[in-house]
């Protein structure tokens, strides 16, 4: 059998361009600080749940998987801080001019950034969420929160916190790409994405409490609990909405990535 | 081969670029010139596909630069902002560069060595110098062994090394057929790399010429004249457009020196001196731009 090696013509693929922004992401310490931080603070607080607990300590009707991973709430701020240095960061450092002089078309640049931090960010929160879970439950194995990851709802629930948290993210990544400013992105994320819901949810009006429950913090919330959340959405209403939430955070820079001069 | 024809650019009611149509061609090098602020760099961003004419087009070899399928292998392009992220190294600066074209590790390190940079590869761009930064947008133009390369002020922050080293880099480049654009502000630096010269001001084209033939049209060319009867040879030169630089000194234009001296030997005016002053390109420059300059400074 021969083998003949021909030299593949020089041009640019979405394979090509996935590979390259998968070399840009994991060549920048930034990646690595965030992503860790958000590892770190996800067990930590794991595992400060876990060694804290006592069954008469008042928190016996909090979920379990809620409990155990109360620390994604923080973690998932270090991974949207990520998801905007993805885009917006390109933009304070003037790489974005190399990227898009590399890439004329410019789309395929969103998606795959877009693409790369799903799968790192899920992958790692994931593996995260599985390990402090089972860590926090050898603390807990004596208390009325004991659980396993059979048990009807906890591995959907875990799986179901690494989405919420990379949906969150994925909107970060879209309001860097399309503010273009770290700090203002970072602002619009906690100020819009963190806070906006939380003010409007207080408002005494009921229709207000239904909409609210699917905006993206709430709906993350929904998607990592392993018994239904009162006043909360359904879990497969909740990714539903998680999903459109990133969607429309995507649509709109990319719509306004071939429209504006860079 | 680049090709812009009435490429316009407007900012709201500021027009940066009007009606620039120019084309650049393989085997030479190219100057564009300007004053600061004269749409330079403007114009190179709307010629890499970067800013979107407001009217008018670019091409490169034929295509605007979107259209190709692998661009970095039709233009290479130094930016005057800087276009890296100073967190990243700049071998893995320009692996990410290379991997969007499928372009092979080997000439990422080849265009490294070719600049000079091979042994601060691994080290982050953050702490590059100004210099070690040009050589860093350097490398990264010639990454896809272009057809076409473009450099905005590539000379900026050099040390006189850098700055021999450019010179020989565009004569090479050319002298292999590649088309070189190089912008400037400083008409003393392309008179000693561009043979041809593209010249804007206020966004508009004023000149399209080579180095000989600004010089010899700039009708900038005078006769420096010191006789002790500076006011009577004045009135023996009709025609000449005559200057006193001090009283017994005078610069004369539109006269070549055997007439002049011809005239005060008719006349016997003595001279002390008669000396042709060949412009040089620089003023050949500031006259062509006078005009356009955007921030002109009082002389003293």
């Amino acid at each position: 059998m021969t083998t003949t090696t021909t030299t593949p013509a020089l041009t640019i693929t979405p394979s090509r361009v996935l590979r390259s922004e998968w070399h840009k992401l994991r060549t920048l310490r930034s990646t690595w600080i965030t992503v860790l931080t958000s590892a770190a603070l996800l067990l930590g607080v794991g595992i400060l749940m876990g060694a804290t607990y006592t069954s008469d300590g008042g928190d016996s009707d909090v979920d379990t998987v809620v409990l155990t991973l109360y620390g994604s709430q923080l973690g998932g701020i270090a991974l949207a801080v990520l998801g905007i240095l993805v885009t917006a960061g390109e933009y304070a450092t003037g790489m974005i001019r190399a990227s898009l002089t590399a890439v004329p078309r410019r789309l395929p640049v969103l998606w795959a950034k877009a693409a790369v931090y799903t799968a790192t960010v899920l992958t790692v929160s994931l593996l995260t969420a599985l390990l402090t879970f089972v860590t926090a439950q050898a603390f807990l194995s004596d208390t009325d929160q004991a659980a396993s990851l059979t048990d009807d709802g906890v591995l959907a629930a875990v799986a179901g916190n690494a989405a919420g948290v990379t949906l969150l993210g994925l909107i970060a990544l879209g309001l860097g790409a399309a503010l273009r400013s770290v700090p203002g992105a970072i602002g619009a994320f906690v100020g819009g994405v963190l806070i906006v819901p939380e003010i409007l949810g207080m408002l005494p009006y009921e229709a207000m409490d239904t909409v609210v429950r699917y905006f993206p913090t709430q709906a993350a919330g929904a998607l990592g609990s392993a018994t239904p959340l009162p006043g909360a959405a359904s879990p497969g209403a909740a990714l539903l909405a998680l999903l459109l939430w990133a969607a429309a955070a995507l649509a709109i820079p990319a719509l306004l990535l071939n429209r504006r001069d860079v | 081969m680049i090709r812009a024809e009435n490429l316009t650019k407007r900012y709201g009611d500021t027009t940066v670029v009007q009606d620039l149509s120019f084309s650049v061609r393989p085997g030479s090098v190219t100057g564009f010139l300007g004053p600061n602020g004269a749409g330079k760099s403007t114009t190179l961003r709307m010629i890499l596909g970067l800013d979107a004419p407001t009217r008018g087009r670019a091409t490169v070899d034929g295509h605007p630069y979107a259209a190709h399928r692998a661009p970095l292998t039709h233009v290479g392009a130094l930016l005057e902002a800087r276009s890296v992220h100073p967190g990243r190294s700049a071998r893995h600066h320009l692996m990410a560069l290379a991997h969007t074209h499928g372009i092979p590790r080997a000439r990422v390190e080849r265009v490294l060595a070719l600049a000079g940079l091979t042994h601060v590869a691994h080290k982050r761009v953050k702490g590059f110098s100004l210099g070690m930064g040009q050589r860093l947008g350097i490398a990264a133009a010639l990454l896809g062994d272009p057809a076409t390369v473009v450099l905005d002020e590539p000379v900026n922050g050099l040390d006189p090394e850098g700055v021999l080293w450019i010179r020989t880099l565009l004569r090479n480049l050319a002298a292999e057929g590649r088309t070189v654009l190089v912008s400037s502000h400083l008409m003393s630096e392309m008179a000693l790399t561009a043979d041809h010269l593209i010249v804007i001001g206020k966004g508009r084209l004023l000149a399209d010429t080579t180095v000989d033939e600004l010089v010899r049209t700039s009708g900038g060319a005078s006769v420096r004249v010191v006789t002790p009867e500076a006011d009577r040879l004045r009135t023996l030169l009709p025609g000449a457009r005559i200057t006193a630089e001090a009283p017994d000194t005078l610069l004369v234009t539109g006269l070549e020196a055997p007439e002049i001296g011809r005239a005060a030997a008719a006349h016997a005016v003595p001279l002390h001196e008669l000396t042709p002053q060949a412009a040089s390109l620089e003023q050949a420059f500031m006259d062509l731009t006078r005009d356009a300059v955007e921030y002109q400074g009082a002389s003293a």
